[in-house]
C-alpha cells in the first residue's frame, strides 16, 4: 500500500509513519476527508507494533494533520489547521528539493547529503543545543 | 489429560511387558506335561557341586504342580521380568523434554510439579499392578486344560507379595528419574541394584534372613504357608521413603 | 500515570554449579508492551525466563509476574495460568499428534479460545494427525505458538521465537504475533538474536550482558538518546578519557574517533571541541549499534 517503514534506519518508526502520511497528503495521494487505514490492519500489514501506529496517529492528530473520530477511524483533516500543516510540508519540501539538487551538482552523494542534514539537525553547529 | 499423557509415555513398555508375561504364563502352564516327561531323566543326572544341588532341587520342586509353578513362574519368570519392567516403567524424565537443558513444556503449564509426579507415579503403579496380577491369573485359569488345578487364592497371594515388595524397585527408578534427565541412567542403576541384590541373595542362600526377592516370591508362604510380613513392611517403608524423596527432589530442583 | 507492571525483576542473582548466570538483573515490563530481550548467548536470557516461570529458583533477589512472587510454588501456578510460553527448543511431546497436543493443553486453561486455535491451525497449515516428532522445525514453532496464543493469556513469554526459521516462516510468526497483540490485550516479552525483528515490533527493550541489564527502556526514547559521534582529526585520534556521562564506547582508528553515547551528544561535543577535530558528524544509532556498543567485548 502507501506506507513502508524501515525499522533499522535509527529513525523511530512512528516518525517515519508520520512523515509518510504527511507526504501522502502533500502529494495528493491522501485528500482531505479520506480515511486512513485502521491501526490494526496497518500494523499487521507492516508487521510493526500497533502501539507505534497508534502513537503516530496521535501525534498527527496533535499536529492537526488528521482527525481521530471515535469508533470510526482516522481521517485526513479538512480544517485549515490541517491544510496549513500540509502547506508547510509542501513548502519545506521544495526548499529541500532545491538544496539537494545544488549539493548533487557539487558532486555530493546521497549519503553525504544525508549526513550533513543529520549533523545539522543534531545541533552540531549550534552553540547551545537544538533550535527549532 | 495428565493421565492420558503418562499413559502415552509408558504405553509401549507396558504393552510389551504384558504380552511377554501373558505368553510366558501360558508357556509355563502348557509346558508342564513336557516337564513331567523329562523328570525321570533329570533325576538320574549325577552332577556334583552347586549345579548338581540345583538340579536336584529343581527336580524335587517339579515333583508337584504347585512346586513347579512356584519355582518356574512366581519364583523365576514373573519375578525377573516384572522387576525389569518395574525399572523400565519407572525410568524416564518426569517432565519429558527434548534435550537436557530445555525448558520443559510441562513445567510451563499451570500444574504443580508434585501433581505431575503424582499422576506419573500412579499411572506406573496401575500398569505394574496389572502386570503383576493378570498374567498370574492365567495359571489357575488354564491349568484345568492340562488336567491340573491351581488355587486362585495362592496366585493372588503371590502376586500381592510381588507387587507390594517389588514396588521398591519401581520407586527407586522414579526417584532416580527425578535426579537424572535421561531414561538410561535410572534404568541401568535400578537394574544394577536388582542384580547385586539377587546375586547377594544367592550367595547368602544358607542364611535364613530376608532378601527382597525372597519376599517378592513369597518363599515362606510356599514353604510354610506364612506370609513374609516383616519383609513386606520393610519394603513398604523403603518405597514410601523413596517416593517422599522423589517428591521433595522435584519440588526443590531447578530445571 | 502509573502503569501496572507485568514483569518486575529486582537484583536477581542465580548461580548454577558455581557459575553466576544472573548477577543482579533488574528491569520492569509495563502492561501492554512488546518488550524485546537482547543479549549474547550465555548472557542469562533463558535463565531469567526460567526464573520468571518458576522453573528455576533465584539464589537471591526477587522476580514478580502480575505482582505475584515467581519463586513461590502456588503463585507460580497462577502465573502460568495466565502466561503463554514458547521455549527456545520448542519443547513439546514428540509422541503426541498436533490434535492431541491441542486437546492436552486446552485442558489446563479455562480461558482457552477455540476460535483462535482453529484460526491458527488453518493459517499455519498444521496437519492435525501428524505426530510432533514428524513436524519440521518451522511447524513445531508454529504449533508451540498456537498453543501459547490460544490459551487466553495476558502475557506471552517467547524465547527466540524465530530461531531456525526461514524468512517466510519468520514473517508468518511475526505477523501472527502482531495480529494477536492488536486484538487482544496483552504484554509480550520475547528474547531474540534477531535485532532487526526486535526493532520492528518491540516498543521497549532490555539488553542483558553477563547477567545484568545494561540498557532498558522504550525503544523510541533510546533512539532519541543514543548518538554516534564521528570525529576526524588532523593527526592520530587523541587518546582521551571522557568525563561526560553516558559515553558507552570510544573507538580509535587512525585519524577517526567514533563515540557511542547514551545521553545525548551535547556534553560529549563540548568535551571534543578543545581537541580541535577537523570534522564532526552526529548521527542517530540503530538498535544493533546500541547493542554492540554497550555489551562487553570479549577481550
Amino acid at each position: 500500500m502507501l506506507f513502508r517503514t524501515n525499522p533499522s534506519s535509527g529513525v523511530p518508526i512512528y516518525l517515519q509513519l508520520m512523515e509518510q502520511v504527511k507526504h501522502a497528503i502533500e502529494t495528493g495521494a491522501l485528500r482531505a476527508g479520506d480515511q486512513l487505514p485502521g491501526i490494526r490492519p496497518l500494523a499487521e500489514e507492516l508487521v510493526i507494533n500497533p502501539n507505534t501506529v497508534a502513537k503516530a496517529y496521535r501525534e498527527l492528530e496533535h499536529e492537526g494533520v488528521i482527525e481521530l473520530r471515535h469508533g470510526a477511524g482516522a481521517f485526513v483533516s479538512a480544517t485549515t489547521r490541517g491544510k496549513k500543516a500540509a502547506e508547510k510540508v509542501r513548502a519545506g519540501q521544495s526548499i529541500v528539493s532545491a538544496a539537494v539538487e545544488k549539493l548533487h551538482a557539487r558532486g555530493m552523494s546521497d549519503d553525504e547529503i544525508r549526513r550533513l542534514f543529520e549533523a545539522e539537525l543534531s545541533g552540531l553547529t549550534k552553540a547551545g543545543g537544538r533550535g527549532e | 489429560m495428565l493421565w492420558y499423557k503418562s499413559w502415552l509415555e509408558t504405553r509401549w513398555r507396558f504393552l510389551i511387558g504384558f504380552a511377554l508375561l501373558m505368553l510366558s504364563a501360558m508357556g509355563c502352564v502348557f509346558g508342564y506335561p513336557r516337564v513331567i516327561q523329562l523328570l525321570p531323566a533329570a533325576s538320574s543326572i549325577d552332577a556334583g557341586g552347586e549345579i548338581g544341588r540345583r538340579i536336584k532341587e529343581a527336580v524335587q520342586l517339579a515333583g508337584t504342580y504347585r512346586g513347579y509353578v512356584w519355582s518356574q513362574w512366581f519364583g523365576q519368570e514373573l519375578l525377573q521380568m516384572w522387576t525389569l519392567f518395574a525399572a523400565l516403567v519407572g525410568s524416564g524424565s518426569v517432565f519429558s523434554r527434548v534435550s537436557g537443558d530445555a525448558a520443559p513444556f510441562t513445567l510451563s503449564l499451570p500444574a504443580s510439579r508434585n501433581r505431575v509426579l503424582g499422576i506419573r507415579a500412579a499411572t506406573g503403579f496401575a500398569e505394574l499392578f496389572v502386570l503383576a496380577f493378570v498374567p498370574s491369573l492365567i495359571i489357575p485359569l488354564c491349568s484345568p486344560v492340562i488336567g491340573q488345578s491351581y488355587s486362585f487364592g495362592d496366585a493372588l497371594v503371590y502376586s500381592t507379595c510381588l507387587f507390594v515388595a517389588g514396588s521398591a524397585f519401581y520407586c527407586l527408578a522414579l526417584l532416580l528419574s527425578t535426579v537424572f534427565n535421561d531414561l538410561w541412567r535410572p534404568l541401568m542403576i535400578t537394574c544394577g541394584v536388582a542384580l547385586v541384590l539377587a546375586l547377594g541373595e544367592q550367595a547368602l542362600r544358607s542364611a535364613s534372613g530376608g532378601g527382597i526377592f525372597r519376599v517378592m516370591s513369597a518363599q515362606t508362604y510356599f514353604q510354610t504357608g506364612s506370609l513374609p510380613w516383616a519383609g513386606l513392611v520393610v519394603s513398604l517403608a523403603l518405597s514410601s521413603a523413596m517416593l517422599y524423596g522423589a517428591d521433595a527432589n522435584i519440588a526443590r530442583r531447578d530445571f | 500515570m502509573s502503569e501496572a507492571l507485568v514483569i518486575e525483576a529486582a537484583d536477581l542473582r542465580k548461580e548454577f554449579d558455581g557459575v553466576a548466570a544472573l548477577r543482579g538483573l533488574t528491569f520492569q515490563v509495563p502492561a501492554g508492551r512488546i518488550c524485546g530481550f537482547l543479549g549474547k548467548n550465555g548472557a542469562g536470557k533463558t535463565t531469567c525466563i526460567k526464573v520468571l516461570l518458576g522453573m528455576a529458583r533465584p539464589t537471591s533477589g526477587q522476580a514478580r509476574v502480575f505482582g505475584l512472587p515467581a519463586s513461590d510454588q502456588t503463585s507460580s501456578v497462577e502465573i502460568r495460568r495466565r502466561t503463554g510460553f514458547v521455549s527456545e527448543e520448542k519443547d513439546l511431546y514428540d509422541f503426541m499428534t498436533v490434535d492431541e497436543m491441542i486437546r492436552f493443553t486446552r485442558d489446563f486453561f479455562p480461558r482457552w479460545r477455540n476460535d483462535l486455535a482453529d484460526r491458527y491451525l488453518k493459517s499455519f497449515e498444521l496437519p492435525r494427525d501428524r505426530k510432533v516428532k514428524a513436524l519440521s522445525r518451522g511447524m513445531r514453532t508454529k504449533l508451540a505458538l498456537l498453543l501459547a496464543l490460544s490459551r487466553g493469556a495476558e502475557l506471552l513469554i517467547l524465547d527466540e521465537p524465530t530461531s531456525g526459521l526461514d524468512p517466510a516462516a519468520s514473517e508468518e510468526v511475526l505477523q501472527a504475533l502482531i495480529g494477536h497483540v492488536a486484538t487482544e490485550q496483552m504484554t509480550v516479552f520475547f528474547s531474540s538474536h534477531q535485532i532487526a525483528e526486535v526493532e520492528q515490533i518491540a516498543d521497549s527493550v532490555v539488553i542483558i550482558d553477563t547477567g545484568r541489564a545494561i540498557v532498558s527502556g522504550e525503544l523510541d526514547v533510546l533512539r532519541e538518546q543514543f548518538r554516534r559521534i564521528e570525529l576526524v582529526f588532523d593527526g592520530e585520534a587523541p587518546d582521551v578519557a571522557f568525563q561526560a556521562p553516558g559515553v558507552q564506547r570510544v573507538q580509535r582508528k587512525g585519524r577517526v574517533m567514533t563515540i557511542v553515547c547514551s545521553m545525548g551528544s551535547d556534553s560529549v561535543l563540548d568535551e571534543t571541541r578543545p581537541l580541535a577535530p577537523v570534522s564532526v558528524q552526529v548521527a542517530p544509532v540503530t538498535l544493533k549499534e546500541i547493542f554492540l556498543g554497550t555489551i562487553h567485548k570479549e577481550d
